[in-house]
């Protein structure tokens, strides 16, 4: 996996500002931790001198650091203005990378919600529709530790490690070919063991998932063992299950974490190769005082961001996995449904299904299958039959919400046929005037409950006027008195013109109605 | 806290073994600060050009530390998550005994929503308080005693700075880190929930937008509940940053003051050169095991959060609890259903919190009859058979069983109830046939299997009774019904209840529910099912309608 994804960058405005920024003050951590190490070894350095210090120990970085500095009220002077900066500094990056990490994670939500909502509600309702809100709101909220964590570490060690190693160069060429020597070999003995491992973790992860899935399905199946009062045998299962996970676990444990060791070890270990070989050289006179202190003092400094983003990959892992879904989303192409030709006026247009037929999201069933139906201006039609079997999938699909998997939908006005296929679908779909099931209304809505939402629904289905009414179960949750004043109203409505359909269980609603039209469901043979 | 330290306790988390963590984790980090001192020494030691034998030792020692810092943590990292995973094994099993335990309306009422798949997530987030919380806090602690403990033996006053600034940088810090954490989980209530709604309302209501034209409001709504969680997050990050550079500031002070110490002790000759590079140099090392108190901090938080989820779906066990199965002791095959099991329905009705009641139901179910309630979905069938079997308090009347009041202890003993979403295990035929009853023979199973019209679909598995379903599409829709209905006909419960829904519902699945119901009323049983197919109930003795 990439540590970054370029389609954050790329397409999410916050987090290509973020990046930017967070390298720009990555570089000033780095200017300012140089700094820190020239001045330390200046103040020390005639301390630890056996004769009063007479020449620049620092070379041409001495021209940075002016040699003033040894004396202790100076470097304390320099000190506390370099850490002013560094806690400056540490601050505005904190600050900086969470509120960069909320507006990206907003501005993603926003994105793939509103590509999720024109995807239809087909897709929405599909198998890979119902994780979407899963996604934007819990998914997302992972790539926080990511971005706080993981992606400044990682700049830094694209800014930090440089920078040092030009000053080491600058100080000492010797120790500076020792940190050119190892750092390479970080990531070739992390990939050599991830080589030599994969295939050993491959097996121990597919052992851990497989016990996981057991203990969960025992979990599971708890209320299931309950009803039947057999629920006491089975936590000694779940213990067994869970020893025999904890085992398979170890096992892959043992050999992640021996990349990170060799990360952990090889960085170290080169600190400690720089530190003995300055001791050595000191002693034979082949380097200053100032410059062994400086370079002993930023040695750490160029492998800690490299061990930082191995501290930190599990943020990173998570993050981009959350990412990856949300852009998997986003890069679903939307399928261009209808034609070009503009949407007939619906005013005293006949609607007619002809052969309509939709298959259920796991594909076993068609609902409605084959369902014909003719719906005049002036007419109340009805669609019976038992829940499940497609009535407001057939009405969907009238309205152009979907496109049926065969069948035709077609308006019959003076000037003649016009198909749905050949139309644009949005100046078709917005002459219906609709009343779901269960209706939204935005935020208002949600405070009313679901019998003051349908009437509100009702309500504005029965006076908006427009030349197609469709209302899916508009009896369901009213009681006697209200249902007969709807009944009594959508006949009204039909007679001042417009075409009414209905999806209903409703006796009285069905003996009103002009034509009544059976939607049936069919198995899908396999 | 209290809910974190009761799980904590109840995952019998070994002491040796978190100890050795935390002491292979210092040794660690300790290395680190070790390799920091020696080296100082070193290069002191050197500028006084003694001869290189001087050095030997000093060169050791610090290739040594540069070896055990990632040895030693390489075995913490084995040592910590081994404890932890032991603690979760045992805590995992803990949990299941005290959800078996619960009371049966909570148990039950766990099919709804993602409780449970979200519970074995928290119980790993409570071992990952091992992991990064304690052991991380136990290092810092160490680590740092030990940084303080060298700086002190060298020169008190730098032993009393780097003891002040490492008590800011950790405490402050822990302090800062957990009124964030703070914050921000009372942001989310209310701004998650927000995000939430919008969202949900945005894509289930897509197609209500684009007919009506109110996409744009639907997108409105959702930029406005991100902007009010973009503030809170806002809020809540302040002290976090704050604790960031905090540390930053306590490191920077520890390591002015130092330096100022080690130039004046060595200036006024209280000590030698090497002994000021070390004083002056050790901060650069030490603050290390102190900077992960933050992360530390948060990680208990949320471990905090998750336990507290825990306790409050699975409260603790109570004093009398058993592991043994109960109905070992109850409805046993050896005495087939000879408690009194006569049912007695008066004005009863059901409803969860905030649900509408269900309409009032009076009925008698005698010993070998059965009782039909059949209505419009979303009516409350399921509600009322959750209360029939004693589950759940009545709304209003009552629910007697041979003259006395159900209660939660009935159910499973008495009567035994199928849900409608009951649970096929990925395990084999005749274990999930178990389910009902221990000790079920495979001819037993099969009978069973015969009875429901699955004869012929055993017969075609490759291992018969030992096939193991996976979960999802091995079984169909059909086969799954029945499956659960052969299970039922195999329990021993006076009382059968049996939630039937007429999704998938086949001719033969019907005739298996027909087969069923006259088996168990041959066997004296008292039946109950839930159906909304009118043709069933006139194979039963009586029909309650719940539609008004």
């Amino acid at each position: 996996m990439k540590p970054l994804d370029p389609r954050l960058a790329g397409r999410i405005g916050p987090a290509r500002r973020y990046i930017v920024v967070t390298a720009i003050l990555g570089l000033a951590t780095a200017i300012t931790i140089g700094f820190q190490a020239l001045v330390l070894s200046r103040a020390l350095a005639p301390v630890l001198a056996p004769s009063p210090l007479t020449e620049d120990g620092l070379g041409p970085l001495g021209a940075v650091v002016p040699t003033d500095v040894r004396t202790l009220s100076v470097a304390l002077a320099w000190l506390a203005v370099i850490v002013a900066v560094r806690v400056v500094l540490t601050w505005t990056q904190e600050r900086l990378a969470h509120r960069a990490g909320a507006q990206v994670i907003s501005e993603l939500r926003e994105q793939v919600v509103a590509h999720a909502s024109a995807l239809g509600p087909r897709w929405i309702a599909s198998g890979e529709g119902t994780a979407v809100a899963t996604t934007v709101t819990r998914g997302l909220e992972s790539l926080m530790p990511y971005f706080v964590r993981y992606l400044p570490q990682l700049l830094l060690s694209m800014t930090v490690t440089p920078v040092m190693l030009v000053v080491v160069l600058g100080l000492d060429w010797v120790s500076a070919l020792i940190v050119i020597g190892t750092l390479p070999l970080v990531p070739i003995f992390m990939i050599l063991i991830g080589l030599v491992t994969r295939e050993r973790s491959a097996k121990h992860l597919e052992a851990m998932q497989k016990l996981a899935g057991r203990t969960l399905d025992l979990i599971a199946g708890l209320p299931t063992l309950r009803a039947l009062g057999r629920e006491r045998g089975p936590a000694s299962r779940v213990r067994e299950l869970g020893e025999a996970q904890r085992k398979a676990t170890m096992g892959s444990l043992r050999i992640a974490f021996m990349s990170g060791m060799a990360l952990e070890l090889l960085t170290t270990l080169a600190v400690a190769l720089v530190a003995v070989t300055l001791g050595f050289r000191l002693v034979d006179g082949d380097v200053s005082i100032e410059t062994a202190l400086a370079v002993l003092i930023l040695a750490p400094e160029v492998y800690l961001p490299l061990r930082m983003v191995g501290t930190h990959f599990h943020a990173s892992a998570d993050g981009l996995a959350a990412a990856d879904d949300a852009f998997t989303i986003l890069e679903r192409p939307i399928a261009h449904r209808g034609g070009d030709k503009p949407a007939p006026t619906l005013h005293d247009a006949t609607l007619v299904v002809e052969d309509v037929s939709v298959a259920t999201p796991d594909g076993r069933r068609l609902a409605p299958a084959r369902l014909n139906m003719v719906a005049r201006p002036g007419t109340v039609t009805a669609l019976v039959g038992p829940n499940g079997d497609g009535k407001s999938t057939a009405l969907a699909a009238v309205m152009g919400l979907l496109e049926p998997d065969s069948g035709f939908v077609a308006a019959l006005t003076p000037e003649g046929r016009t198909d749905l296929i050949d139309v644009a679908v949005d100046g078709w779909s917005t002459q219906f005037a609709w009343s779901p099931q269960r209706p939204d209304l935005g935020p208002d809505g949600r405070t009313l409950s679901i019998g003051q939402r349908q009437r509100v629904a009702l309500d504005r289905a029965l006076s908006a006027e427009r030349p197609v009414i469709i209302l899916d179960e508009p009896t369901s949750h009213l009681h006697r008195a209200a249902r007969d004043e709807v009944i009594e109203r959508i006949v009204a409505a039909a007679r001042d013109g417009a075409t009414v359909i209905v999806a209903t269980h409703e006796d009285e609603l069905i003996s009103q109605a002009d034509s009544v039209v059976e939607v049936t469901a069919m198995e899908v043979a396999r | 806290m209290t809910a974190l330290k009761d799980l904590l306790r109840e995952s019998e988390l070994s002491r040796p073994r978190l100890t050795l963590a935390i002491l292979t984790g210092s040794a660690a980090l300790g290395s680190a600060v070790g390799l920091a001192a020696v080296a100082a020494w070193l290069i002191a030691r050197a500028a006084g050009m003694p001869s290189p034998a001087d050095l030997a030792l000093a060169a050791v020692v610090v290739r040594f530390f540069g070896i055990g810092r990632g040895l030693f943590r390489y075995l913490e990292r084995l040592i910590s998550h081994d404890v932890a995973l032991r603690g979760v094994v045992a805590l995992r099993a803990r949990v299941f005994e005290r959800l078996a335990a619960a009371r049966a309306d909570k148990v039950l009422g766990l099919r709804r929503g993602d409780t449970l798949a979200r519970l074995g997530a928290d119980v790993d987030a409570v071992g990952d308080a091992v992991v990064r919380g304690i052991v991380p806090l136990g290092v810092a602690v160490v680590v740092s005693g030990i940084s303080i403990g060298i700086n002190t033996w060298m020169d008190p006053r730098a032993g009393a700075i780097l003891a002040v600034a490492m008590v800011i940088a950790g405490l402050g810090a822990a302090g800062l880190t957990w009124r964030s954490s703070r914050l921000a989980a009372e942001a989310a209530v209310t701004a998650d929930a927000r995000v939430a709604e919008a969202v949900v309302s945005s894509l289930d209501a897509a197609a209500e937008h684009k007919v009506w034209g109110t996409a744009g409001a639907a997108e409105d709504e959702l930029r406005e509940a991100d902007a009010r969680a973009e503030q809170a997050l806002d809020r809540s990050a302040k002290p976090a940053s704050f604790a960031v550079a905090l540390q930053t500031l306590s490191a920077g002070i520890a390591l002015i003051g130092c330096l100022w110490v080690a130039v004046t002790g060595a200036n006024a000759g209280m000590y030698g050169p090497t002994t000021a590079a070390i004083i002056a140099l050790l901060p650069l090392a030490a603050f290390e095991a102190v900077n992960a108190v933050p992360n530390a901090v948060t990680q208990l938080f949320r471990s905090r959060t998750a336990a507290e989820r825990i306790v409050d779906i699975a409260p603790a066990l109570p004093a009398d609890y058993s592991p043994e199965p109960r109905e070992a002791t109850a409805a046993s095959a050896a005495r087939p259903f000879s408690q009194p099991s006569e049912l007695t329905l008066d004005r009863l009705s059901a409803a969860w919190p905030q649900m509408k009641p269900t309409v009032p139901v009076t009925a008698d179910v005698a010993p070998g009859s059965s009782l039909a309630i059949v209505g419009r979905s979303g009516v409350g069938k399921t509600t009322l058979l959750t209360t029939i079997a004693g589950a759940l308090e009545p709304a209003s009347g009552t629910v007697s069983v041979g003259g006395t009041p159900a209660s939660r202890e009935m159910v499973g003993t008495l009567v035994g109830m199928t849900a409608e979403d009951a649970h096929i295990f990925g395990t084999s035929v005749l274990e999930n046939l178990r389910v009902a009853r221990g000790d079920i023979t495979e001819t037993e199973a099969r009978e069973a299997l015969d009875l429901v019209g699955l004869g012929s679909w055993l017969s075609a598995l490759p291992d018969g009774l030992d096939t193991v379903l996976g979960s999802g599409d091995s079984v169909s829709g059909g086969e799954r019904r029945r499956l659960l209905l052969a299970r039922a006909v195999l329990t021993a419960h006076p009382i059968v209840l049996i939630d039937e829904p007429a999704e998938h519902l086949d001719t033969a699945g019907r005739s298996a529910l027909l087969a069923v119901l006259a088996r168990l009323r041959s066997q004296g049983r008292t039946v109950v099912i839930v159906t909304h197919h009118m043709n069933l109930t006139e194979s039963v003795d009586e029909v309650v309608s719940l539609d008004e």
